[in-house]
C-alpha cells in the first residue's frame, strides 16, 4: 500500500467531486420491504477505497431513509415513484416490431422447444401485463441471461432488462422461498459468500467436493448437477496475495485503475488477477483494489435482485470513490464489466451508478484504448503454440469478441483461433442446475466440436464460467488473455 | 303470428343488440338485421368507456344518474366484458377550481361514489400523470369491450329464438296502407358474409340475394344511419352525426381512466382498454355518416392535448386511429349550434304518434353505457303495443360468458397456456373459457401480440353465433390482429384457420379484407415505430408472401410452361417437365 493511498484511510468523505450516496436514491426494481430493511445493517466505518485488505465486507453508507420524500417535482423520473419501486417496462414494448430476430439468436430457444424465447419473455409478456393483474410465466427461469437478444435486436428493445425485471418479480412474488429450486438458486447466485468460507480452508473445501458421493449428494439435495466437477479454490486468494505483496508496486496519480476482480479471480483463479496487476503495472498504471462484492451477474440470472442490489450498493460506493480519485474501473471478467456497465444502471437507481457505468472497462479493452498493445505484442515472443479462443456472449455484447484475436495476431509463438460465435451454454450458474445441464451441454456442443477441430489444445476465454464449460466439454486447460499478455509483455521483456 | 308478434330491429350496435336480446327473452319473435358485422357502426368505434356518470354530473344529471345505475348493472351482467379500472377527473393548474367543485358536487348529487385525492396520491396511482396535476376526483369509471358486449347480447338473443343476420343491409322499408310492414334487405355476397343465425330449420337466403322480411313492427336502431332508414319510410329523423377521432396507443400508459376536469369535452380522456390505451376525442358535425374526412389535425390534437395530462403520450407509439360518428339527436326546433352542446340523452320516436305512421319506432341518441336501459324502454314500448306481458330480465340475467366465474381459477394448468396468454384469454372468454380452451388438439398462439390461441379463433369462426369467414368479426370477438403488428404477423395465420371449412378463394378474400381493415387505421399512425412496423409487414406480405402480385389471384391460369426447367432438373428426373415451353400445359394450380 502506498503512502499516498494510506493518507486516504482517515478521510470521512470521498474526494471532492465524488458523488455521495444521495437522497435521490430510490429502489428501481421490485424489492420487498423486509429485504430492503435488512440491507441497512452494515457498519459505517467508512472503509477507504484502496485498502487492499482481505475483506470486502463492512461497507458503509446504508441508504438512509429519505428525509424529503417529495423533492423538486421536476426532478421526478417516472421510475422513482412506482409503488414498491416497481419499474414498469410496458413502454419498452413500443420498440418491438415482432421481427423475431431475438428468438433466432437465442441459444436456449434453439435447443429447447418448450422455451418461448426472448420476444415472448420480453416485449410480448410485458405488453400483456397489467399493473394489478400480472403473473410472470415460469418459463422466465429457463432464460440463461446470455443477453444475446440485446445485441440481436435491430430496434433497441431493452430485452435483458425486461427479462431481469420479470425474473426478479417471478422469484420475489411467485417462487416459494422454501422450494428446493429457490434455495439452490440462492446458494448458486451467492457463490461469493460460500467461496469466501471455503477459501478459509481451501484444501479442505477442495477435498470435500471430491469426496465420493459429494456431488451426488449436491444433486439429490439441491439439484446441483453431479456431472460437473466443482471448481478448485486457490490456496491463496488474490486479495491475500495483494496484501502480502504490499499493495500497488507503482504509484501514479495520472494513471490509475481500480481493479474489479470479481469472485472467481479472487477465490479460484488468482493468477488472472495477478496477470492483470503485472500487465497494468508494466504499463505504468497504479492499480487500486477497492473493497467489493459480487458484481451481481449470477444474482440477476437467478432473479435475486435484492441480493444483487445489496452487493451493488457496496460496489458502487467504493468504485465511485476510486473514480473520484482519478481511477477508471477495470474488470478481467466480461460478465462483471457488463454488469457494472449495463445492468446496474438499468436495474438500480443508486447515486453514482451512472458514473460507474461510464467509467468501467474490460481490462484488455482498456489497454487497447490507451496503449499500443498490438505493437508491443508484435515485438514480443512466447512459446505457447495454439489456443482455441471462445468469445463469451457477454464480451460480444460489449463489442469485445474480436479483441483477443486482434491483440495477439502478430505475437510470435502463439496462434489464436476463434472457435465461432456459438454460446458456450453454461451461462454462469445455469449449467450447474441439474435440470438445465442437458440443455447447457446441447448449446455447448457446437463450441466443443469447433474446439476439437481447432489446432490448439489449450482454450482461451475472458469468462470464468465459459472456461469451466470449455474445460468440461473438452478436457482442455483454459487461460485468460491477460495470462498470455503477461507472458508476452512482462515475463518476455 | 297473432299471439307472437314479429319485430325487426335494424342496426347491430349496442342498442340493437340490447333490444333484440330483450325482445327475445320476453318471448317476442325478433330479427336483427345489420349491414356490416355487429358493432359495424358507432359501437365499434368508441373508446370503450363504461361511464360512471361523472362526465355528465355537471351538465346533465339525469344522464349521470342513469350512467351510474347502468354502470353497476353492466358490471354484473357482463363481467367478462368489463375491466374495473376506476377513473380519475384530474385538474391541472389552469383548470377552473370552481368547475372542479361543481363536478364534485354534481357527482355526489347523482350518487356517484367519489373521493378527492391530491396530486401526489394521483401520481402514486398513475405514475405517468403530469407532475403539475394538482388533484383529482376518483370515480367508478370502467373499461368495457363493446364488441364482446354486443356479441354476447346477440348470442343470448339467438339462444332465446331470435334471428341475427349480419351483412344484411336494409334497402327499403315496406309501407303498405299507411303502415310499416317490414323491410327489404340485401344479403352481402362477399366472402364470409353469411353470418345468419337463428332458429333451426328455416331456409336461409343465399349471399347476394334480396329478402323481404315482413314484420308487425320495425325498430329503427341504426344510430347515425337512422335518418336514412327513416327516409325510406318517409319520415324525418333529424340525426346530427358528429365525428370524433380515437387514437390507439401500443401499450397502457395508465391503468385508470383519466378524464380532464374541465367543461367541454375535446381531447380529454384516456381509456385503458385491454393491452392498449385509447385517446379521445374530437367532436365535429358531419353531413354523411359514411363519408367524412379523417383529418390529421384531429389525431395531433388528441395526442398533444392529452400529453398535458400524461406526458409520455407525446412520444409513445400509436398503433392506429379510427373515427366514430355519434348519432346525436335533438328534437326539432332546439337549434343547438355546437355539437358538444347537444344532449347525450336518448329519444324514442313513436312514428305512429309523431308522423301517423304505425309500425315503426326509432331510437336515437344515448350512449353505450345505458344501452340496456334504452333497450328496456323500447322493448317496454313495443310490448305494450302488442299486449305482451313479460318482465324485463336483462338487468338480472348474466350474459353468456358471465354466468359463472369459477373457471378463472387454475386455468393455466388446465389449458396448458403460458401465464399472460391464459390470463387474457380467460378474461375475454369469461365463463366460456372452459368449453373453448379445453382441447385435446395442439393449441398454439396464433396472434402473439394479443395472446390469442387457435382454439379461441376457431371458436369465433364456428362456435355459437360464430363469425364464419368474416375475419373482422373474428377479430372483434378475439382481439386477434389488434396488437403491435396489426395483423402483419398473424392475419394469414388466422385466415389459414378457415381451412378446411372454406375454400381457398374465400380464405384469400377474407385475408385481404382483414388486412385492408387493419391498414385503414394504421394510415393515421405512420411515423416512428409504427412506420417501421408497417414497412416490415408490407415486406412480409408483398415479398415473402407474394401478396402484391400473387399469380394465384390472377384470372388466368398460370402458364407454368413459361418457366424454364431450372438448373437442377435434368431430363431423367421425370416429373411434369415433358411439356416444352410454349406448349399448352394449361393445368392448374
Amino acid at each position: 500500500m502506498t503512502d499516498d493511498i494510506s493518507e486516504n484511510d482517515d478521510r470521512e468523505s470521498p474526494a471532492p467531486g465524488v458523488p455521495r450516496l444521495g437522497s435521490d436514491e430510490q429502489p428501481a426494481v421490485y424489492l420487498d420491504a423486509e429485504a430492503d430493511a435488512a440491507s441497512g445493517d452494515r457498519n459505517g466505518d467508512g472503509a477507504p477505497a484502496t485498502d487492499g485488505g482481505t475483506s470486502a465486507e463492512g461497507s458503509s453508507a446504508a441508504s438512509a431513509p429519505n428525509p424529503d420524500p417529495d423533492p423538486d417535482p421536476d426532478a421526478y423520473d417516472p421510475v422513482d415513484v412506482f409503488e414498491g419501486g416497481d419499474l414498469d417496462l410496458r413502454e419498452g414494448a413500443d420498440s418491438c416490431y415482432k421481427c423475431t430476430t431475438c428468438d433466432t439468436s437465442c441459444p436456449v430457444a434453439e435447443v429447447d422447444d418448450e422455451f418461448p424465447g426472448p420476444k415472448f419473455q420480453g416485449p410480448e409478456q410485458w405488453r400483456l401485463k397489467r399493473k394489478e393483474d400480472a403473473e410472470i410465466d415460469d418459463s422466465i427461469t429457463s432464460c440463461s441471461n446470455c443477453m444475446r437478444c440485446d445485441s440481436a435486436c435491430p430496434s433497441s428493445v431493452p430485452l435483458s432488462q425486461m427479462h431481469n425485471e420479470a425474473r426478479g418479480e417471478f422469484v420475489e412474488r411467485q417462487m416459494s422461498k422454501l422450494s428446493r429450486e429457490y434455495v439452490r438458486n440462492r446458494i448458486l447466485s451467492n457463490y461469493r459468500f460460500f467461496a469466501s468460507i471455503a477459501s478459509k480452508a481451501p484444501r479442505l473445501a477442495n477435498a470435500a467436493t471430491k469426496i465420493p458421493g459429494a456431488m451426488w449428494l449436491a444433486e439429490k439435495t439441491l439439484g446441483v448437477t453431479s456431472e460437473r466437477e466443482f471448481p478448485e479454490f486457490a490456496e491463496q486468494t488474490f486479495r491475500e496475495w495483494w496484501r502480502e505483496r504490499g499493495g500497488a508496486a507503482v504509484e501514479n496519480p495520472d494513471k490509475r485503475v481500480a481493479y474489479f476482480h470479481g469472485c472467481y479471480s479472487n477465490y479460484n483463479t488468482p493468477e488472472v488477477g495477478k496477470a492483470m496487476v503485472r500487465v497494468f503495472e508494466h504499463y505504468g498504471y497504479e492499480v487500486m483494489v477497492p473493497p467489493q462484492k459480487c458484481s451481481g451477474t449470477p444474482m440477476f440470472a437467478n432473479g435475486m435482485l435484492s441480493d444483487a442490489r445489496r452487493a451493488a450498493e457496496t460496489n458502487v460506493e467504493h468504485l465511485v470513490e476510486a473514480i473520484g480519485e482519478g481511477a477508471d474501473v477495470i474488470a478481467s471478467c466480461t460478465s462483471c464489466s457488463l454488469s457494472l456497465r449495463q445492468e446496474y444502471p438499468e436495474l438500480f437507481d443508486i447515486h453514482g451508478i451512472e458514473d460507474l457505468s461510464e467509467n468501467t472497462f474490460e481490462a484488455l479493452e482498456y489497454l487497447r484504448i490507451y496503449e499500443d498493445v498490438e505493437a508491443d505484442v508484435a515485438d514480443a515472443e512466447v512459446d505457447d503454440g495454439a489456443f482455441a479462443y471462445h468469445a463469451p456472449c457477454h464480451a460480444r455484447n460489449q463489442g469485445l469478441d474480436r479483441q483477443a484475436l486482434e491483440t495477439f495476431r502478430e505475437l510470435d509463438g502463439a496462434a489464436i483461433e476463434d472457435v465461432g460465435d456459438s454460446c458456450s451454454g453454461i451461462s454462469g450458474t445455469y449449467g450447474w442446475k441439474a435440470e438445465k445441464y442437458d440443455v447447457s451441454m446441447e448449446i455447448g456442443a457446437d463450441m466443443f466440436e469447433h474446439m476439437e477441430d481447432a489446432e490448439g489444445e489449450t482454450g482461451m476465454t475472458e469468462c470464468p464460467t465459459c472456461a469451466m464449460q470449455m474445460e468440461h466439454g473438452t478436457g482442455y486447460e483454459v487461460e485468460h488473455p491477460l495470462q498470455l499478455l503477461e507472458r508476452a509483455l512482462v515475463e518476455g521483456s | 303470428m297473432a299471439s307472437t308478434p314479429h319485430v325487426v330491429v335494424v342496426g347491430g350496435g349496442s342498442t340493437g343488440c340490447g333490444i333484440v336480446r330483450d325482445l327475445a327473452t320476453r318471448g317476442v319473435d325478433a330479427t336483427l338485421v345489420e349491414k356490416g358485422n355487429l358493432t359495424h357502426g358507432t359501437t365499434g368505434r368508441m373508446h370503450g368507456l363504461l361511464h360512471s356518470g361523472g362526465r355528465y354530473a355537471v351538465s346533465d344529471r339525469k344522464s349521470a344518474r342513469e350512467c351510474i345505475e347502468e354502470n353497476m348493472v353492466v358490471r354484473d351482467i357482463a363481467a367478462h366484458c368489463v375491466e374495473e379500472t376506476g377513473g380519475l377527473f384530474v385538474k391541472r393548474p389552469e383548470d377552473s377550481e370552481e368547475y372542479f367543485r361543481e363536478k364534485l358536487e354534481g357527482c355526489r348529487a347523482c350518487d356517484i361514489p367519489v373521493e378527492v385525492i391530491d396530486g401526489a396520491e394521483a401520481r402514486r396511482r398513475e405514475p405517468y400523470l403530469a407532475r403539475d396535476v394538482e388533484k383529482a376526483i376518483t370515480v367508478p369509471d370502467a373499461a368495457v369491450d363493446p364488441f364482446r358486449l354486443c356479441v354476447a347480447n346477440a348470442a343470448d338473443a339467438i339462444e332465446h329464438g331470435a334471428r341475427v343476420a349480419t351483412h344484411a343491409e336494409v334497402t327499403d322499408v315496406l309501407v303498405e296502407d299507411g303502415a310499416v310492414v317490414g323491410v327489404e334487405v340485401e344479403h352481402g355476397d362477399g366472402p364470409g358474409k353469411r353470418s345468419d343465425h337463428g332458429p333451426e330449420g328455416e331456409s336461409r337466403p343465399a349471399p347476394g340475394e334480396t329478402e323481404t322480411i315482413r314484420a308487425d313492427h320495425v325498430i329503427n336502431a341504426a344510430g347515425a344511419w337512422s335518418g336514412e332508414i327513416g327516409a325510406m319510410a318517409g319520415v324525418d329523423v333529424a340525426v346530427r352525426p358528429s365525428k370524433g377521432v380515437m387514437t390507439v396507443m401500443n401499450v397502457r400508459q395508465v391503468d385508470t381512466v383519466i378524464n380532464r376536469c374541465k367543461p367541454k369535452g375535446d381531447a380529454d380522456i384516456v381509456v385503458p382498454h385491454e393491452t392498449a390505451c385509447i385517446l379521445g376525442t374530437t367532436d365535429e358535425e358531419v353531413d354523411d355518416p359514411e363519408d367524412y374526412p379523417e383529418e390529421e389535425w384531429e389525431v395531433d390534437r388528441v395526442i398533444d392535448e392529452l400529453a398535458e395530462l400524461v406526458p409520455p403520450l407525446a412520444d409513445a407509439r400509436t398503433l392506429r386511429s379510427f373515427w366514430g360518428v355519434r348519432p346525436l339527436y335533438e328534437p326539432p326546433g332546439t337549434g343547438t349550434d355546437d355539437p358538444t352542446d347537444i344532449t347525450r340523452d336518448y329519444f324514442l320516436l313513436d312514428h305512429d304518434e309523431r308522423d301517423d305512421l304505425p309500425g315503426l319506432t326509432t331510437v336515437v341518441g344515448g350512449k353505450l353505457t345505458t344501452y340496456r336501459l334504452m333497450a328496456e324502454s323500447i322493448t317496454d314500448h313495443v310490448c305494450e303495443k302488442f299486449g305482451v306481458d313479460a318482465d324485463c330480465v336483462t338487468a338480472d340475467e348474466p350474459l353468456p360468458g358471465s354466468e359463472d366465474f369459477s373457471v378463472l381459477r387454475d386455468y393455466m394448468d388446465e389449458f396448458g397456456l403460458r401465464s399472460p396468454v391464459g390470463r387474457r384469454s380467460t378474461q375475454r372468454l369469461g365463463s366460456r373459457a372452459d368449453e373453448v380452451l379445453k382441447t385435446d388438439e395442439p393449441n398454439p398462439v396464433v396472434c402473439t401480440c394479443e395472446g390469442v390461441t387457435r382454439a379461441e379463433i376457431r371458436d369465433a369462426m364456428t362456435g355459437e353465433n360464430g363469425a364464419g369467414a368474416d375475419l373482422n368479426a373474428v377479430r372483434i370477438r378475439t382481439r386477434a390482429s389488434m396488437g403491435n403488428c396489426q395483423g402483419g404477423f398473424c392475419a394469414h395465420a388466422i385466415a389459414a384457420e378457415l381451412h378446411p371449412d372454406y375454400d381457398e378463394p374465400t380464405a384469400r378474400a377474407a385475408l385481404d379484407e382483414l388486412y385492408q381493415e387493419r391498414w385503414k387505421g394504421q394510415r393515421h399512425a405512420l411515423w416512428g415505430e409504427q412506420l417501421s412496423q408497417a414497412m416490415l409487414s408490407r415486406t412480409l406480405h408483398a415479398l415473402t408472401l407474394s401478396r402484391d402480385a400473387d399469380p394465384a389471384t390472377l384470372d388466368d391460369d398460370v402458364d407454368f410452361g413459361a418457366f424454364d426447367e431450372g438448373p437442377e432438373n435434368g431430363p431423367d428426373d421425370g416429373a411434369r417437365r415433358d411439356a416444352p415451353a410454349g406448349a399448352d400445359t394449361g393445368g392448374g394450380r
